[in-house]
């Protein structure tokens, strides 16, 4: 309880500076995943995750030591080049999408572990560096990285305000789009450039395997309360900070088993756990498209269904009449 | 826009990949022929195979896997590695979970060669068995000088082993060398005692300090376990925070194999707090420093070490001596 | 339905200084191929002004690719394409598009008002955000087609004509003169069908020129004035009246059509009586 008051009252700068990282990574991360969800390329965010790795590893090659922005770098151009690589098999081959990605997300990350093995095995290899890029260590954000996210996020943001009509119609009709004169081709890129910059500032923080479901979770989570698009981003932005900020809480707070080697929990994985209870919150209880709502609807219309026939049948306390073909949209149902 | 056809594409892909092979099947340069008559020893990590090499002399050839700033729990043997083993008289390793990802490799070389588990030459009693290491004991031996002379034993007596005629040689190299172990333990625990004794605390970020703390009057705190991957939690990070400041330890250290990360983040974390915790200085932990440099050779890792720690906590230095070369400034 | 009547746009007149064009669309020696098979080949045809025109042909003769090509959404393998005497990019601002109803996700989270302004945001250029007049003109699309009360029902909510009007209205609001609809009759009911007709006439007593991909043969001569007949290379292309006829439509079926003679004349017999 008391770690609990230590972290309200943000004693800590450490915890302070997690929960400053995260919950900015989660607003960047909800908005601009939004978009991805809406143009169906939620699992290209997860592809440039991996392809993080070998380019981390190239990095180390050329530079020739640990060097968090030779990292980030070689994390982005790789993450360029894994969309560029998925754009590429879908517009000039037949294979489908979710092949595409699947093949370039196993493809980058296979090749990512050659050359971490390779970098272990030469002296003076240090793939302790590697790991942590990868692999997530939110606890040890220190305040520059914090800031990097920051200037990120507000990037981010700043490119959705200004685009955001052009950004709508990518997403809702590109033909039209095309039609009306714009690059759609450079607008795509902007938007997966968006996308692999924020996956890349934020996989310190929460790793390679992770990061895609804070792009994606706060998006489809948001869809269910709203049925505007400003709306939706405004939530889905809501979500993922808070996702951050809960998983943080969680994590600098509630006490892990002794036993272990560490205490408490990684925050990664709890702000992931946050995001994917939001989603499932969302997906019962959201008032119009939830599934508590739908069956209280379906369940009332039955009623009122079975009500209106037993009148008709001339008595309203005879047995009610078993419906012979049982459907499952109630006849009487308000057409729009 | 050209479509690029499928083959374009797949050769592009097996390009990269041929590369990305070839690269990694690269020779680990091997030691070359053999003079006429020596005796080939492979041992795992610097420590051992450098006692080796000082022991053996002129006749034996001794090299060792890994290398400079490689890390042991995570190495795995490469063909060339296996090829060298292969070649052996002579394989020494450290054991006790050390070479955690080679150890079916070692088991297979022992069913035709001489395998040598240097740390057998210890006395269970002796060893360390903390609770994070979960009922396995702690392998990083080599920073108590003094069970690392016994080990030093073993080796002069696997070599007299596999090559009896050069008993009186090994026996003379050893008899030097372990003069020089001696005064290495006496040294270490001569100057660490220089530290005041409220500044004896040495924090890492990697658990591999407990003998040299056991043996030398150091209390040792690592932030993470024995794997060099796993996550340091917030909490961690906090209590961490909470015990350098209140304790005022000045000084962290960071090793040659672990990320500095964990440890930046710890010093903004107390610089937050008003108090200032340096950077140490880099220690050797798994590996030796670059072969050629004085940090290159077990004695000379053990001594920077010694150094750097004292240093750093507030200890006395001695001036340079002559024997064991210069002593290098790491700032 | 809206009674309001059509008000001729400003932008259909004709610019000052501009050569007088006497085809809305030219298609010079068009191929187009996807993946290497041909879907267009070596098609030449001129598409006149003020006209309904419709393109029809069997599945797959790349009906949609015309459009798309003329567009400029497809890359030509051959040939060109000038609208209005011009290269298209020359005159994007004079054209209206209706593409297909499934191309497009109808779960995204807009309302049938910001599909319709959507319409406008070739006028307003990059950055800027649509205003107060943009929504008029808007509203003012969706009442030319029925939809002013659905203005702010979710789109997914809608029925497959509903959906088409709002396509369309959204093309009116780009306040063209040249439209090039895919398939705008598709799946509608009867009452969209008529609302769709009322609209095109429309345009053209405005002077605009409407290009349809049409997929029913037995409206098309009633609804279009000018047809262009197709399968995959150009069958025919002229006055609905001497163009549609059964030799040209056997030629462009080739024998998909089972009752070809007397369907042609009976159509032809009742669009005369129009």
């Amino acid at each position: 309880m008391d770690a609990l008051l230590r972290l309200l009252t943000l004693q800590d700068a450490n915890t302070r500076t997690v929960l400053l990282g995260t919950g900015v990574l989660g607003v960047a991360c909800g908005v601009i995943g939004s978009f991805a969800v809406l143009r169906r390329r939620a699992l290209v965010g997860d592809a440039v995750s991996h392809a993080a790795l070998p380019g981390v590893c190239a990095a180390y090659f050329i530079v020739g030591e640990r060097s968090f922005w030779a990292f980030l770098v070689g994390a982005l151009v790789f993450g360029v080049l894994a969309s560029a690589f998925i754009s590429f098999i879908w517009t000039a081959t037949r294979v489908k999408e979710d092949a595409a990605v699947a093949l370039a997300i196993s493809g980058f990350f296979g090749l990512g572990i050659v050359m971490s093995r390779m970098i272990q095995n030469q002296p003076g290899g240090n793939r302790a560096g590697l790991d942590s890029f990868i692999f997530g260590k939110a606890a040890s954000m220190t305040m520059s990285d914090a800031g990097l996210i920051g200037v990120v996020a507000a990037v981010v943001l700043l490119v959705v305000a200004l685009l955001y009509k052009e950004l709508k119609l990518l997403c809702f009709d590109r033909d039209f789009a095309a039609s009306l004169g714009w690059p759609t081709l450079l607008l795509d890129l902007l938007l997966m450039a968006l996308v692999c910059v924020c996956t890349v500032v934020g996989l310190p923080a929460v790793g390679v395997v992770l990061m895609v479901s804070l792009l994606v979770i706060p998006g489809v989570a948001a869809r269910f309360w709203t049925e505007r698009l400003e709306v939706m981003l405004l939530i889905a932005g809501a979500l993922g900070g808070a996702a951050g900020l809960l998983g943080t809480t969680l994590s600098a707070t509630v006490p892990a088993p002794e036993s272990g080697l560490t205490r408490g929990w990684p925050t990664g994985p709890l702000i992931t756990l946050v995001a994917a209870a939001f989603f499932v919150i969302s997906m019962l209880l959201a008032p119009r498209r939830g599934v508590l709502a739908d069956l209280i609807r379906r369940v009332s219309l039955r009623r009122r269904l079975q009500s209106q026939n037993a009148l008709l049948a001339g008595d309203d306390r005879s047995p009610l009449p078993e419906s012979p073909h049982p459907t499952d949209r109630p006849r009487g149902e308000a057409q729009p | 826009m050209t479509a690029f056809s499928r083959r374009t594409v797949a050769g592009l892909l097996i390009g990269l990949i041929a590369i990305a092979l070839a690269w990694g099947c690269k020779d680990k340069g091997s030691p070359g022929p053999s003079s006429s008559g020596t005796l080939r020893v492979v041992a795992t990590i610097g420590m051992i195979g450098d006692v080796a090499r000082n022991i053996a002399g002129d006749r034996a050839q001794v090299t060792w896997l890994m290398g400079e700033g490689v890390d042991p729990h995570l190495y795995k043997a490469s063909p060339g590695d296996v090829r060298l083993m292969a070649d052996a008289d002579v394989i020494l390793y450290n054991g006790l979970h050390l070479e955690g990802r080679m150890a079916d490799v070692i088991v297979k070389m022992a069913r035709t060669k001489t395998v040598v588990r240097v740390t057998e030459a210890i006395d269970e009693s002796q060893l360390r068995e903390p609770p994070e290491f979960q009922g396995q004991y702690d392998p990083h031996v080599w920073f108590d000088v003094a069970l690392w002379s016994r080990v030093a034993e073993r080796i002069r007596d696997a070599l007299i082993e596999a090559d009896p005629d050069g008993r009186e040689t090994y026996a003379a190299n050893a008899e030097a060398y372990l003069t020089k172990l001696r005064e290495l333990d006496e040294y270490a625990r001569a100057t660490i005692a220089t530290i005041p004794e409220n500044r004896r605390v040495m924090v890492t970020a990697h658990d591999a300090f407990g003998y040299f703390g056991r043996a030398y009057g150091l209390e040792v705190k690592g932030i993470q376990g024995i794997s060099t991957d796993s996550e340091a939690s917030l909490q961690d990070i906090n209590a961490l925070v909470d015990m350098l400041v209140q304790d005022r330890i000045p000084a962290v250290f960071v090793e040659s194999s672990v990320s500095r990360k964990t440890i930046d983040a710890l010093v903004e974390g107390c610089r937050a707090r008003g108090h200032t915790v340096a950077v140490g200085g880099e220690l050797f932990s798994d590996a030796m420093g670059p072969e050629g440099t004085p940090e290159g050779t077990y004695i000379g890792m053990v001594r920077h070490n010694v150094n750097t720690v004292t240093r750093a906590l507030g200890g006395q230095v001695p001036p340079t001596t002559a024997d064991t070369g210069a002593s290098r400034e790491n700032p | 339905m809206s009674t309001a009547t059509p008000q001729p746009s400003a932008s259909s007149a004709p610019k000052t200084g501009t050569p007088a064009s006497p085809s809305a669309v030219e298609v010079h020696d068009v191929t187009v191929a996807y993946h290497r098979k041909p879907v267009l080949w070596d098609v030449d045809v001129q598409l006149p002004t003020a006209k309904l025109i419709a393109i029809i042909g069997p599945n797959g003769a790349g009906k949609s690719t015309l459009l798309k090509a003329i567009l400029g959404l497809v890359p030509l393998a051959s040939g060109r394409v000038e609208v209005f005497g011009k290269p298209l990019k020359e005159v994007r601002s004079r054209i209206g598009y209706v593409p297909q109803r499934e191309t497009v996700d109808w779960d995204f989270p807009v309302d049938a008002l910001d599909v319709v302004l959507m319409g406008r945001y070739g006028k307003l250029g990059w950055l800027r955000r649509p205003g107060k007049a943009d929504r008029d003109a808007a509203m003012h699309s969706l009442e030319q087609v029925g939809m002013a009360p659905f203005a702010h029902r979710q789109i997914s909510q809608l029925s497959g004509g509903q959906q088409q009007r709002v396509f369309l209205a959204r093309a009116l609001a780009q306040d063209a003169d040249l439209y090039f609809m895919d398939e705008p009759f598709a799946g509608v009911d009867a009452a969209t069908e008529q609302a769709i007709v009322e609209v095109l006439r429309r345009l053209r007593t405005a002077g605009k020129t409407v290009v349809a991909v049409h997929h029913d043969l037995q409206t098309a001569p009633e609804y279009f004035d000018h047809v262009v007949m197709l399968n995959m290379r150009l069958i025919a292309a002229g006055p609905m009246e001497t163009t549609f006829t059964a030799k040209n439509l056997q030629s462009t079926y080739g024998g998909r059509l089972t009752i070809l003679e007397e369907t042609a004349e009976a159509i032809r017999r009742g669009g005369r009586e129009r």
